[in-house]
């Protein structure tokens, strides 16, 4: 039945005098306890910082929990939803997180491929090369936002310098936090630069695995590296691969602190002027913590949820049928 | 079915000890200390955002009450109240003492519940010191009082001397103040020095609608809590327009980095200064000592900003945190707090006070900061703030920003204004 069954004490071997109780307690604790006991922690912390706040916050979610109208506290049932509904805010963050979450992905993970891909040959420090690839992915966002903050920025950035050696933006340089477009690519630039190496790495140790027969064979029939890489390497990681999806759905769309710290003043979470490049979890933190309408920001987060749900679905769905899998 | 009865307890134990692992050591951790008064440390924190002129006050409380440790934490202004807000949510966690600013006393006394009554420790004798206004601002409904006012804003325009004199100026204080009697002449100065100098005149435009918002009898709400669009705010939001459209604002957001840049670089040579934006910019750029100064503003009198020492109900030392606030707000630290930053106390009496009357600041140029700022706050009729003034005030500002970084015209702007006040009003 349970793994722990498998270790029991035989109670009718005979080799054995039964042995004293202090022992026996012992040896029971060992085999029947002591294993939960390991995996207590994981869930244990789960339980607090997952399940518990998931809960609380679909029951925050039907109701109404003003910090400023308390005279109308109390259950709504799903007035809440049927309020987001028919809100344009949430719509709008629906499209800027989809917007960005397409434009961060994609080229994410196709260039990640590629990079594992040059990674996986016979190169000179390879070492150099896969730690130096990781080293984004080390640097706290905060930090790294805050960097691309200024890269971005109207007057002195670094960008429109860039732009400007290519003879663009001469006479009015771009205001990357105005147009709908440019902050959604700024915001994607930031994100790929983070999770591009993360991804490259998971994909590599997927590749190595990978026998080498496999690819003596498909050079003799004649395969060149191009078709390799899509007909050898990327069927045989695709588990690997649709991890990196799902991962990377999640995580596209919670995206939270590159749009929030891309803002010109940060707390006041407004995604631009205009909410061009709002995400969803910004929108929430607004409704939350500006308006102070908790019980319709918890309907919001519930729905985020969900809607994340549905999305890494189908992502994996999808991933699974291009990869030709089962 | 017994063996699973059995089991499951098992799994039950086993968590409960994993759970008492983890929180049986943190618990004791937090205790240490601090948890009894009398003889033993204790360590108050006080969360404010800039520059409130505790340092030194801070040296002087502790070296006269031994057992008392201050702790300073200054953070961004926005960040730290919303953070105060979270902490009073989750129940734990808030400080000692927090300032909390006009912007969001509203919305502080509507959870007077969360906060140390004040008057329940004796601060009601206090009452007949301050300005009634102040007063009344952060008593709550039921007359719980929240807090003990620190300042209060008053107003002036803070103005670069060398920049008004390389664009053929006036510079002389009283000269200035005659260039702009109404907005209209201002921005007519704005345009000229723009014309001339080729370099931008104010810093943004919101800084130009918040104090005139501020200057007019009613602002975004009335008492009965409705939206007054047509009132104050449209004067302000016209004047910001009219800014925007004269290519007169350097679109700097306040308070970020860019805008202390701004500061830096000269790109712009005037400020709507309340009284405690005088600490900001000395700390912002100290070597414009001598080249700012201090004229009048256009449209007379108005306030914007000035806070109050809060206690949140959490803490675990309510009872010397308000022997420190009640210390901070006598007439000598507010003096001393007066010269360090320039904040203005909220207390009339201070405004005779020839400490305060005689007060010349030497960073703008020697100019009489007490008299200037004491006769706008002494005669101000203040404005009431509604519940929502805060989300209101940021949709306004953003329609303002929108138009600034050229994606509105302002022709179409005021209609988009009206529309995302009205979403705020009713978030």
């Amino acid at each position: 039945m349970a793994l722990t069954d498998v270790r029991v004490a035989h109670k009718e071997e005979p080799k054995h005098a039964p042995p004293k109780r202090p022992k026996f307690w012992l040896h029971r604790f060992d085999t029947k306890t002591f294993p939960y006991l390991m995996i207590a922690p994981f869930f244990v912390l789960f339980a607090i910082f997952g399940l518990f706040p998931l809960i609380f916050n679909a029951v925050v979610s039907l109701r109404h929990w003003h910090l400023i109208d308390k005279e109308k506290n109390g259950w709504v049932g799903l007035d809440n939803f049927t309020k987001l509904a028919g809100d344009t805010d949430f719509w709008d963050a629906l499209v800027n997180t989809f917007g960005i979450f397409i434009l961060s992905t994609v080229p994410q993970l196709l260039l990640a491929l590629m990079i594992a891909n040059l990674l996986n040959r016979k190169l000179r420090g390879a070492t150099f090369w896969r730690i130096g690839i990781l080293l984004p992915y080390v640097t706290p966002v905060a930090a790294s936002s805050l960097v691309f903050a200024v890269f971005f920025s109207r007057d002195n950035g670094l960008a429109n310098w860039f732009l400007s050696l290519v003879g663009f933006g001469q006479e009015q340089p771009l205001d990357w936090r105005a147009g709908t477009w440019s902050s959604w690519i700024a915001i994607a630039v930031m994100v790929n630069w983070k999770w591009i190496g993360y991804n490259a790495l998971l994909y590599l140790s997927a590749m190595q695995a990978i026998p080498k027969d496999v690819y003596e064979a498909a050079a003799v029939d004649g395969a060149g590296p191009w078709r390799q890489l899509w007909q050898i390497t990327v069927p045989m990681i695709q588990p690997v691969v649709l991890f990196t999806v799902v991962l990377s759905t999640i995580g596209g769309l919670q995206l939270f602190t590159e749009p929030m710290l891309f803002d010109e003043n940060p707390a006041q979470a407004n995604g631009g002027y205009d909410h061009q490049w709002r995400t969803i979890s910004q929108l929430i933190y607004r409704v939350g913590w500006s308006d102070l309408n908790l019980g319709y920001a918890a309907a919001m987060s519930w729905a985020l949820f969900l809607i994340i749900l549905i999305v890494a679905g189908i992502n994996a769905l999808v991933t699974r049928r291009l990869g030709g899998g089962k | 079915m017994e063996q699973f009865g059995r089991r499951a307890l098992r799994v039950g134990a086993a968590g409960l000890v994993a759970a008492l692992a983890i929180t049986g050591c943190s618990g004791k951790d937090l205790e240490g200390g601090n948890s009894d008064s009398g003889s033993s440390q204790i360590t108050l924190k006080v969360n404010f955002w800039g520059d409130m002129g505790l340092d030194q006050l801070k040296a002087k409380y502790e070296a006269a009450h031994p057992n008392v440790k201050i702790s300073l934490n200054t953070g961004e202004y926005q960040a730290q109240h919303q953070d105060l807000q979270k902490k009073l949510v989750a129940g734990s966690g808030a400080p000692d003492i927090s300032a909390v600013d006009e912007g969001f006393i509203v919305q502080f006394r509507e959870q007077a519940d969360q906060f140390v009554n004040l008057t329940d420790k004796g601060a009601g004798s206090l009452e007949s010191k301050y300005l009634p206004w102040k007063w009344q601002a952060s008593k709550s409904a039921a007359g719980q009082q929240i807090g003990l006012g620190t300042d209060v804003g008053g107003l002036a325009m803070c103005y670069r001397t060398d920049l008004f004199k390389a664009a053929g100026l006036p510079t002389e204080r009283d000269a200035v103040s005659a260039l702009w009697k109404d907005w209209d002449s201002f921005l007519q100065v704005g345009k000229d020095y723009t014309t001339k100098t080729g370099k931008k005149f104010i810093d943004s435009a919101t800084n130009l609608f918040n104090p005139i918002l501020s200057q007019q009898p009613v602002g975004f709400y009335n008492e009965q809590e409705q939206l007054q669009m047509e009132g104050g705010p449209k004067v302000g939001f016209d004047i910001a327009m009219k800014a925007l459209d004269a290519g007169i604002s350097a679109n700097l957001a306040s308070f970020q980095p860019n805008w202390d840049q701004g500061f830096k670089k000269d790109q712009f040579a005037v400020l709507a200064c309340p009284a405690w934006m005088l600490g900001h910019i000395q700390k912002t750029a100290p070597d414009q000592a001598g080249k700012w100064d201090i004229a009048a503003i256009p449209g007379g009198g108005g306030n914007w900003g000035g806070s109050w020492w809060t206690i949140p109900k959490q803490g675990k030392n309510v009872d010397e945190a308000y022997k420190f606030v009640e210390w901070l707000i006598q007439p000598e630290q507010q003096i001393e707090v007066f010269k360090t930053v320039g904040n203005l106390p909220s207390q009339p009496a201070l405004y005779k006070d020839p400490a305060v009357l005689d007060y010349k600041k030497e960073f703008f140029t020697n100019a009489p900061t007490g008299q200037i700022f004491a006769s706008t706050a002494e005669n101000l009729k203040p404005q009431y703030l509604g519940k929502k003034n805060g989300p209101t005030r940021l949709a306004v500002e953003n329609v303002i920003n929108r138009v600034g970084q050229g994606t509105l015209k302002s022709a179409d702007a005021w209609a988009e204004a009206v529309k995302e006040a009205e979403k705020a009003a009713n978030s």
